[in-house]
């Protein structure tokens, strides 16, 4: 290591540094809100800064193991964007239940630090190191508000099966340091395009490979390995659903495009049938549980499954031989963090009073109750759905072309992915059907949400409406997809 | 290209006064009704304008705007009209005013959003006849959904729910397949090419379609995927089932609009995407989709006869008249096409007028159903006087529109099948039959006793009322008198759209 490698990770650094400034905030002030936020929110400020000041740069430090480069730029600038999001939204559900802030954030702003050095991971052991950074913090998340059993429930599931599928990828990258005698992803991918040179890849290699999709399918909660989705999120305090719903899915991503794109980029042809399977069941039957749902938080949940199969077809594109693919990913991972957290603040808005269910009853008449809340919901909604001029459908639209660019099975995919996108219709207008053209149940009061609240609305609310219209993020998205051409 | 965009300003005043409009104050719904229909006529006047200015025996696009958009995957923002394109528009705008002029009195609840949503439908429509990019189609297409899905499921009848969620799941199966083949015919042209730009550009498809080069096999596909979904919002045999629901439960002016232009819009894509980008397929399934249009012309006809709902009568009745349309484009000549495209605008007229109509006597009455009616003549003159008017034009009574766009079809369709002929012009018998029944079981006879129970609530029709139809009815007038200034326009597009389908007759 020499000192220039802290001027690479500065993003990094900054990012520790605001969760350590936001605990000693407290712990000058303690209970006081106003402070730990503001820092946090100024904090995260800067982490944007000194991720802007180094966009453009293509380096790497500690030996190489880290790797500062356009997809490192892209999915920090979104993590950091979420964190920022999610405490936000969190004062307003928060506050009401007498959870403190100040751990709320400075948890949360480790875990995204964790999500972040995934994101620049460019060597295995640095990315099961930042996975776990990643995630413990999640865990605590999940259980935030300890007095609720189901929120406790939740995490303890989210805990034990989290933590078993990260002893899974471990193992499957064992087999991996094994076979090619290195962690380093260069390394790797340059020993396994010889072993895909030299003939069939031998039975460890599989097994690694077996493990490895595994263990990543579970982070991303591609079905089979789901289950513990439903349960974490709507257990969680709907703050921390909303960031579960997209930081470690955007993290597991970020694994997905330094493990699968980076480092096992030659087997691609050997991952390719499991990732099509895994994105046609992921999308179909997340679909198919979410239209049962009459909880929308848990719809929710089921409908992020059917999501990430969406993505999922973007990573089947890329390894059915499109580029485009990846840039397609990070774009539906940016497009969906806007939407969907937009989506679950309104539900913590409806929530704000302690003890209101997210029952879509609870949702009833809330477009008069509420004229710009409701128009918002719908608003999240419809992109989600894929509506157009909305981020979701270019989102979409993006996957879709790589995936029919790609042809073969992939066209069946992407057909699929289309049939399933009219399906998810039925259940996100479902809620607007109960916004408008249902009474509230009995009088119920307006919903006021703070000001911290409607500023992160406002901005998920603009960003669900221009997302796709310029082409600036598309472009920015194709520059970080760049990095991994091999 | 030079001077003002006035496609674009078309396209987007009435956004201006949505966005306008949301700003207002909802305790103000007078204002609000005012505004809304300021921004309507402006739009008619433009379109208008547009009318005037267009030179009718140029072939091509005319007035066209073109931007780069998505320059990664050359996808423009790029507008221009053709004659039939100008008469959709000249459609969509006159119905739209209408339509916001007759929800003055029947809308009284959350006028805002209603207007707000009527504003940005308008904008859908006019994209969707104006768009010469297949991707800016598709989002025009797809804005085109939402504001409707509210307007049914808010504003609507008992069974808006059922009725709204229905339209929107068959007509986004339909759309996201069109999106799967629109994507793939950019890719075809992109794989020839070896770059994006102008692989969404629907004048350099054309030429690459005009070249041949689409495959066979994958104009099979892409065309049944976008048959479908334009099929859909015809809507044809058997697609049709959301059509009654979703027209009986929408209120008036949603269904006016529905009828009116909605479902021109799919009559419209096949016209200008699927057929000329890709003959070869529309030939091959040229005979079934004819046999879907008899089946739906004469089904339409015969269900209608059993109906014991005004609405649903007109609805299953636009099944029948829509019928013609897909069978005139179908068969492949000149005077079918021209009779289908004046049938398209015959049929926004009458049955948007019909709807009018049935909307007055439930403003009054608050039921549809025909059993109840009887002896209105005597009740409401005017308003029975009227009606018999678009009864007669819908039935396709000579010197009124709805016969020569008919008579067209006929005329074209005799040339390719006489056999097919033959058994439309029954079904001009079959639509006299339910049409007058109809009419005669409503307006004549004695007053019926649940009329007569609404003593002085039943008065005839207001001025605002007989000024929503005015206009539609002397449209009628004079295109039935001088079809030419239609069919002036159509020369152009109707030889470029042989000639695309023609390719394929050929070689």
């Amino acid at each position: 290591m020499n000192w220039s490698d802290l001027g690479t990770v500065a993003p990094v650094i900054a990012a520790v540094l605001t969760a350590a400034a936001v605990l000693i905030v407290d712990f000058a002030a303690p209970g006081r809100r106003a402070p730990a936020i503001a820092t946090a929110l100024a904090g995260l400020a800067v982490v944007a800064l000194t991720i802007v000041s180094l966009s453009g740069h293509r380096e790497t430090a500690f030996g190489g193991s880290y790797s500062l480069d356009n997809l490192t730029t892209f999915l920090d600038l979104l993590f950091v964007a979420i964190a920022a999001l999610t405490i936000l939204f969190a004062h307003d559900y928060l506050e009401p239940r007498h959870l403190p802030i100040a751990e709320f954030a400075a948890i949360l702003i480790f875990a995204v630090t964790g999500g972040m050095l995934v994101a620049a991971s460019a060597d295995l052991l640095l990315l099961f190191v930042a996975l776990e950074l990643m995630v413990l913090p999640g865990y605590l998340l999940a259980g935030f508000a300890k007095n609720d059993p189901y929120s406790t429930e939740g995490a303890i599931k989210y805990f034990l099966l989290g933590s078993f599928s990260s002893a899974i990828l471990l193992f499957g990258l064992a087999y991996v340091w094994g076979i090619t005698g290195s962690t380093r992803v260069d390394v790797v991918a340059a020993a396994l395009a010889n072993v895909v040179a030299t003939g069939s890849i031998q039975p460890g290699l599989a097994m690694g490979l077996a493990f490895m999709t595994t263990g990543v399918a579970f982070k991303m909660a591609a079905v089979p390995f789901h289950y513990w989705t439903p349960d974490a999120y709507q257990g969680s305090p709907t703050p921390v659903t909303a960031y579960l719903s997209v930081g470690p899915k955007v993290g597991a991503f970020a694994i997905a495009l330094r493990l699968f794109v980076g480092a096992l980029g030659p087997l691609k042809a050997d991952w390719l049938p499991i990732v099509i399977v895994l994105a046609a069941l992921t999308m179909t039957l997340g679909n198919l549980v979410a239209i049962t749902q009459d909880n929308v938080k848990r719809m929710l949940a089921y409908s992020s499954i059917a999501h990430t199969g969406y993505i999922l077809v973007g990573l089947a594109a890329y390894a059915g031989g499109q580029h485009s693919g990846i840039a397609a990913i990070l774009f539906y991972g940016a497009a969906y963090t806007f939407m969907n957290m937009g989506a679950f603040a309104v539900v913590t808005a409806v929530q704000r009073r302690p003890g209101v269910s997210s029952q879509i009853s609870t949702f009833a008449g809330l477009g008069r109750r509420d004229p710009w809340l409701g128009a918002l919901l719908a608003l999240f909604l419809l992109s989600l759905t894929g509506i157009p001029p909305l981020a979701g459908f270019w989102a979409k639209a993006y996957v879709i072309v790589a995936a029919i660019q790609a042809g073969g099975w992939l066209t069946a995919l992407a057909v699929l992915a289309m049939l399933n996108a009219a399906a998810a219709a039925f259940y996100y207008l479902r809620v607007v059907v109960y916004m408008y053209m249902r009474e509230p149940a009995e009088a119920a009061a307006p919903l006021s949400p703070g000001l911290l609240f409607r500023v992160g609305l406002a901005v998920t609310g603009i960003m669900t409406v221009i997302f796709g219209l310029f082409p600036a993020i598309q472009e920015m998205a194709s520059r970080a997809a760049d990095v991994l051409r091999g | 290209m030079s001077g003002l965009p006035i496609l674009s300003l078309i396209t987007f005043t009435p956004l201006l006064g949505a966005l306008l409009i949301a700003f207002l104050p909802s305790s103000q719904p007078n204002l609000i009704r005012r505004v809304a229909l300021g921004t309507a006529l402006a739009t008619w006047v433009l379109s208008l304008i547009l009318f005037v200015a267009f030179t009718s025996q140029q072939a091509g696009f005319q007035f066209k705007e073109a931007a780069d958009w998505i320059p990664s995957f050359g996808i423009q923002y790029k507008v221009g009209v053709d004659g039939i394109s100008l008469l959709m528009v000249l459609l969509t705008t006159t119905l739209t005013w209408i339509s916001i002029l007759a929800s003055f009195g029947p809308i009284k609840d959350r006028v805002k959003g209603y207007m707000v949503s009527f504003l940005v439908l308008e904008v859908g429509m006019i994209g969707v006849f104006v768009a010469l990019d297949l991707f800016l189609f598709y989002i025009f297409w797809e804005i085109v959904l939402v504001p409707m899905y509210l307007i049914i499921g808010i504003w609507g009848g008992a069974n808006r729910i059922y009725a709204t969620m229905k339209f929107v799941l068959y007509t986004l199966v339909g759309s996201l397949l069109m999106l799967v083949a629109i994507m793939a015919t950019a890719f075809a042209f992109q794989a020839a090419h070896g770059s994006w730009a102008g692989a969404f550009d629907f004048e350099q498809l054309q030429r690459f379609a005009a070249s041949g080069s689409f495959g066979n096999n994958f104009q099979l596909l892409a065309f049944l995927a976008l048959f479908l979904a334009f099929a859909i919002k015809v809507p044809m045999f058997p697609f049709h089932t959301w059509l009654p629901d979703a027209h009986t439960e929408a209120p008036t002016a949603g269904s006016v609009i529905l009828a009116g232009v909605l479902l021109k819009l799919g009559a419209y894509g096949l016209i200008r995407f699927a057929v000329p980008l890709f003959p070869y397929a529309a030939h091959t399934f040229a005979w079934p989709i004819i046999v879907l249009s008899v089946i739906a012309i004469v089904y339409g006809a015969i269900v209608s006869i059993v109906q014991p709902d005004l609405k649903r009568l007109i609805a299953y009745s636009s099944v029948s008249h829509m019928g013609f349309v897909t069978l005139g484009i179908f068969v492949f000549t000149a005077p079918a096409l021209q009779g289908a495209i004046l049938q398209m605008i015959n049929h926004g007229l009458i049955t948007g007028g019909l709807f009018l109509l049935v909307g007055v006597v439930y403003e009054r009455t608050h039921d549809r159903s025909i059993a109840k009616m009887g002896g209105l003549a005597a009740v409401m003159p005017l308003w029975s006087t009227v009606f018999g008017f678009f009864i007669l034009a819908s039935a396709g009574l000579p010197g009124l529109s709805g016969f020569v766009g008919e008579f067209l079809v006929f005329v074209g369709s005799f040339t390719y099948a006489p056999a097919i002929a033959v058994a439309s012009i029954i079904v001009m018998v079959l639509a006299a039959t339910y049409l007058l029944w109809m009419f005669q079981r409503v307006a004549f006879g004695p007053v019926s006793d649940f009329l007569s129970g609404l003593g002085d609530r039943l008065t005839d029709m207001s001025r605002v009322e007989f000024m929503t139809l005015a206009p539609l009815a002397a449209l009628i007038v004079v295109l039935g008198l001088f079809p030419s200034l239609v069919l002036d326009l159509l020369n152009g597009p109707v030889q470029t759209f042989l000639a695309a389908a023609g390719v394929a007759v050929g070689g």
